[in-house]
């Protein structure tokens, strides 16, 4: 019985530590993943300013990032799937503060719009998406806070 | 709910990180279940309570 039960407790450590260290190993890809889309998107904006109006290349370079941000997704679900209870509630709060925030910053542009001009150097869509994974982070401090992390 | 679990971990001298490997969570959400700030799913109570031998009545109660 001593036995079995040592082995089942080494067997059991080691796969918590073979988890330790995929999850370590998560957090450097998905940063790595993040850096590469926000390298590309900084590229792209580079490089759709300094090509003409309405070239074909815009429309290259503003689809560039999705190809990073694709892994980035697909890192950040299965990061997701991976979490404990606690961290898949926290982030589910996070997702609660954020998006119907940012879906009622739109819908308010959306009317202002139709009454006055908006400045778009303030208030284009390439401001705009921002906010969204501003308030995710906001909204990931404020759930943490309230679980006492 | 109000649980045992902090006094049931000093008995056997672990600590946090200890009962989260045990338990397969983080040591944050063993943290936040003993300060009372969340209470934890059927499933992660069951698994609490094995661990330490007992009946999940023993560990937890509303």
């Amino acid at each position: 019985v001593l036995v079995t039960r040592i082995s089942e407790l080494s067997t059991r450590r080691t796969i918590m530590e073979a988890s330790a260290r995929s999850r370590r190993h998560g957090g450097w890809t998905l940063g790595g993943a993040a850096l590469l889309w926000f390298l590309s998107y900084f590229g792209a904006r580079g490089v759709i300013e300094s090509v003409a109006f309405g070239s074909v290349w815009v429309y290259v370079a503003a689809w560039t990032p999705a190809l990073p941000f694709a892994l980035l997704l697909w890192l950040l679900i299965r990061g997701i799937r991976e979490a404990d209870e606690l961290e898949r509630r926290i982030h589910l709060e996070a997702l609660v503060v954020a998006f119907p925030l940012t879906m009622l910053m739109l819908m308010v542009l959306g009317l202002l719009e139709i009454g006055i001009e908006l400045d778009r150097e303030n208030w284009g869509y390439r401001h705009v998406w921002a906010f969204l994974p501003v308030l995710y982070i906001v909204g990931i401090i404020l759930a943490r806070r309230r679980y006492g992390q | 709910m109000n649980n045992r679990l902090k006094a049931l971990r000093a008995e056997r001298l672990w600590t946090q990180q200890d009962l989260a490997d045990r338990a397969g969570v983080s040591r944050q959400t063993i943290h936040s279940i003993e300060s009372g700030k969340y209470d934890p799913s059927l499933p992660l109570a069951f698994v609490l309570a094995r661990i330490f031998d007992a009946r999940i009545e023993e560990v937890f109660e509303p």
